[in-house]
């Protein structure tokens, strides 16, 4: 059953990638999606107004359900969150900020500074798993780690290019 | 103090609780916290027990935590049966205040329907079927009272009330032109799943027309039923959400050795 609708889901996303950036300790979409209970509770206890609730017009399946906008407000990885869920669609178990993957950062080297030949190191400079998920090639130009990087967005936060340069793709893996 | 008083209170305080919670928390007060989707009190977790049984049956996992917390809400309907609905649901207290106004104001529906519990079991039944294949629990975006108290939240968090709104504009609106209480009565799954939770020790409403004081059948409990149910004449569950506003209305008229009583035996 559970496969089916995994099936379907998926079949769902793939016509519409959504990149809904959810909270620490979130596995896949389809899991989290269908663990959520849509309480707010992740909301209500984030102390920098980082996860924001879902809009119906984010989907329907999504309605209800917390979203991180990097952008705006990353997460800065405070943990609190995955301790309040009562539904366990944020994995409790999940307590160091290094065992999060909420996403990938994706560096868009056509409109990175630093990949331009401009210096810049803001994204290296402010990533929380510091020199480890963000780290700086030869000529001075950030690359992620795909393995170490945690999603945050604290990266995407802080990009001086408009839009930013560097993104996170969503989609939490199996952590550790 | 009255039956019928005390239960105003309640659903007043609990309006206010749903508006005062979100701004406690934001000030760092987070004894309680949460709504009712879930709610914190202290350490111990509450959570709507439909929502919670959706999601194992779609994950086919048990969270101790979920588990746990949907522990108190149906104790709570085994003991003293819906009083959820009747003492706490904010949209029970916007419905019957649609049904105050549309009585006084001699407001007609366009549909006169007979009160049978049918309607929201077939609902509650092709929920349960859907669920799995949506992937997602479907009574959360159904929840008139989970709804409702989100509503402060996304207040006080972002500044606005979001779109699923709508569902408590429309039920408004349903149950002011074309049925009286549709939702509560005909609908809503989060009481039909509440009221399968029974036993014959629940609380129930039981009326003894031979003794010791006999039925004059002056039908006050009738006009008093909020759900336009018949307390005389038994029968009236998985529907009566237990308010006592039937026991209420007859001890007005027959004092205490009224024929209207709530019981927790079996037998009355």
């Amino acid at each position: 059953m559970n496969m089916l609708s995994a099936s379907i889901l998926f079949t769902l996303e793939a016509m519409r990638d959504r990149n809904l950036l959810r909270p620490p300790g979130t596995g896949p979409e389809h899991l989290f999606i269908s663990r959520c209970i849509r309480c707010a509770r992740c909301v209500e206890v984030c102390p920098y107004g980082s996860i924001k609730i879902a809009r119906l017009l984010d989907g329907l399946s999504a309605t209800g359900t917390p979203v991180i906008k990097p952008r705006g407000m990353p997460c800065y990885l405070c943990m609190k969150c995955p301790a309040v869920c009562p539904s366990g669609a944020l994995d409790r178990r999940v307590r160091s900020r290094r065992e999060v993957r909420m996403g990938i950062a994706q560096v868009k080297k056509q409109d990175c500074l630093a990949w331009q030949n401009t210096i810049c190191r803001s994204c290296y400079q402010s990533c929380p798993i510091f020199d480890e998920a963000i780290t700086l090639d030869g000529a001075l130009r950030p690359v992620v780690d795909e393995k170490k990087c945690v999603g945050c967005g604290i990266c995407e936060h802080v990009c001086p290019v408009e839009p930013s340069a560097i993104t996170v793709k969503s989609g939490g893996r199996r952590w550790g | 103090m009255g039956l019928t008083v005390f239960r105003r209170v309640t659903q007043v305080s609990a309006i206010a609780f749903i508006i005062a919670i979100p701004l406690l928390s934001r000030d760092g007060i987070t004894f309680l916290a949460g709504n009712l989707y879930s709610l914190a009190i202290g350490p111990v977790t509450v959570a709507d027990p439909l929502i919670g049984f959706q999601v194992i049956i779609s994950t086919l996992s048990f969270e101790k935590t979920l588990l746990l917390s949907m522990i108190i809400p149906l104790c709570l309907a085994l003991v003293f049966g819906k009083v959820f609905c009747s003492w706490i649901c904010p949209q029970n207290t916007i419905s019957e205040y649609i049904d105050f106004l549309s009585r006084k104001t001699g407001m007609r529906r366009l549909f006169l329907m007979p009160v049978t519990a049918k309607p929201r079991y077939v609902i509650l039944m092709v929920l349960f079927l859907l669920t799995p294949l949506a992937g997602f629990p479907l009574a959360a975006i159904l929840s008139a009272p989970g709804i409702i108290s989100l509503q402060p939240v996304r207040y006080v968090y972002e500044g606005a009330a979001g779109l699923e709104l709508g569902l408590i504009g429309a039920i408004v609106l349903a149950e002011m032109l074309f049925a009286r209480r549709l939702w509560c009565n005909y609908v809503c799954p989060i009481g039909s799943f509440l009221g399968i939770f029974r036993l014959g020790m629940t609380l129930k409403v039981v009326h003894r027309g031979d003794k010791p004081q006999p039925c004059m059948k002056c039908l006050e409990c009738v006009k008093a039923c909020q759900l336009g149910l018949n307390p005389m004449g038994g029968k009236i569950y998985p529907l009566c959400h237990n308010c006592g506003d039937c026991v209420a209305a007859c001890e007005r008229m027959n004092g205490p050795a009224k024929p209207l009583s709530f019981r927790f035996s079996r037998n009355a």
